[in-house]
């Protein structure tokens, strides 16, 4: 499970915002995913939950907004939703993002 | 008490691509080429690099870093052969990554070429950069012949597909053919090479593949 090694890197950075801005509590984390990134939402919640016991961060809710990466074709310019190399056309396809993990805001009482 | 937002900005794979990138570097600096050797379990990793190095040993100085959740089964195969080999255990975890690689490193410097091969799973390793030059991903017949098409993100991101065991595909009712097509129209750029490691087939291409990467060092 992957995901644990993504949710513990993920907290080491929110516990030290939080001390850097003396949080009493985290109450959300808001996280940015790419498609193409193999990572399992509820695992990685999971993950999290587990090893944010007992710290501040415990019980912060997870929201995750994923990101599309951009699939076109080099020749004919052509769209695509999924992943795929070669467009109808014979055109190589380029597949770019989709690979970010990024996370982007915390919200935190603070006294 | 109130609320506040902080804004992050932050990279949660930012240590993974720092400590890649330091490995990169090491090895450019002393003319190594790193190949991340992944693929499923059982599908010939470990007996590739055994095989490779019987072939080239009085050609290139190899290396080997060896991937497992424990034991020390792989490395102990490898080493046998006489060259220098690390074993890597990843305790609870399913893929290696550039900080456990990052440790062992430093041994290689004297290789021209160094095999790390990553522990046996088609997901968990793909989005851990390890600084490696090239991947090369391995799958067998055995595991049916639409695992290429199950796993895509895997061999999108290959520089060399290897589809094992073929002498076995009629046995297990597996279509070769659709393997390498699925393989193509996911990564038209990769190398598909079709072997059977134990048969010697496709071995002299993979071979000749290597020696190629060894000839474009530093270019």
């Amino acid at each position: 499970m992957h995901e644990l090694s993504y949710a513990q890197a993920l907290l080491d950075e929110v516990l030290r915002l939080a001390e850097e801005n003396d949080a009493k509590k985290i109450i959300r984390i808001h996280l940015k995913i790419g498609e193409l990134l193999l990572i399992n939402p509820e695992q990685l919640k999971f993950c999290f939950s587990a090893i944010s016991k007992g710290t501040i961060a415990e019980d912060a809710e997870l929201v995750i907004e994923f990101i599309k990466p951009k699939i076109i074709c080099t020749e004919c310019g052509r769209e695509f939703d999924e992943v795929i190399g070669i467009c109808d056309c014979g055109g190589i396809v380029s597949i770019e993002g989709g690979k970010d993990f990024l996370l982007k805001k915390i919200e935190m009482e603070v006294e | 008490m109130h609320r506040i937002e902080v804004d992050a900005e932050y990279d949660v794979l930012s240590l993974n691509k720092r400590l890649a990138k330091e490995n990169r570097e090491f090895l450019s600096k002393h003319g190594v080429i790193a190949i991340n050797v992944m693929g499923a379990i059982g599908s010939g990793k470990t007996l590739l690099i055994e095989k490779t190095i019987e072939a080239l040993k009085d050609e290139v100085k190899i290396g080997a870093i060896l991937g497992d959740v424990i034991a020390k089964d792989d490395y102990e195969r490898v080493a046998r052969h006489g060259v220098k080999a690390e074993p890597l255990n990843t305790g609870k975890e399913c893929h290696l990554d550039a900080h456990l690689v990052h440790h062992v490193i430093e041994k290689f410097g004297d290789v021209d070429v160094l095999f790390i091969e990553n522990v046996g799973n088609l997901i968990c390793p793909v989005d851990f950069d390890l600084g490696e030059n090239y991947r090369v991903v391995m799958v067998s017949v055995t595991e049916g012949d639409d695992v290429v098409k199950k796993h895509p993100e895997i061999f999108r991101l290959a520089d060399v597909i290897i589809i094992n065991k073929i002498a076995l595909a009629e046995a297990v009712e597996a279509n070769v053919d659709k393997m390498v097509n699925d393989a193509k129209s996911l990564n038209p750029k990769a190398k598909i090479i079709k072997m059977d490691l134990k048969k010697n087939i496709g071995f002299e291409e993979w071979l000749e593949w290597l020696r190629c990467a060894l000839r474009s060092r530093g270019e």
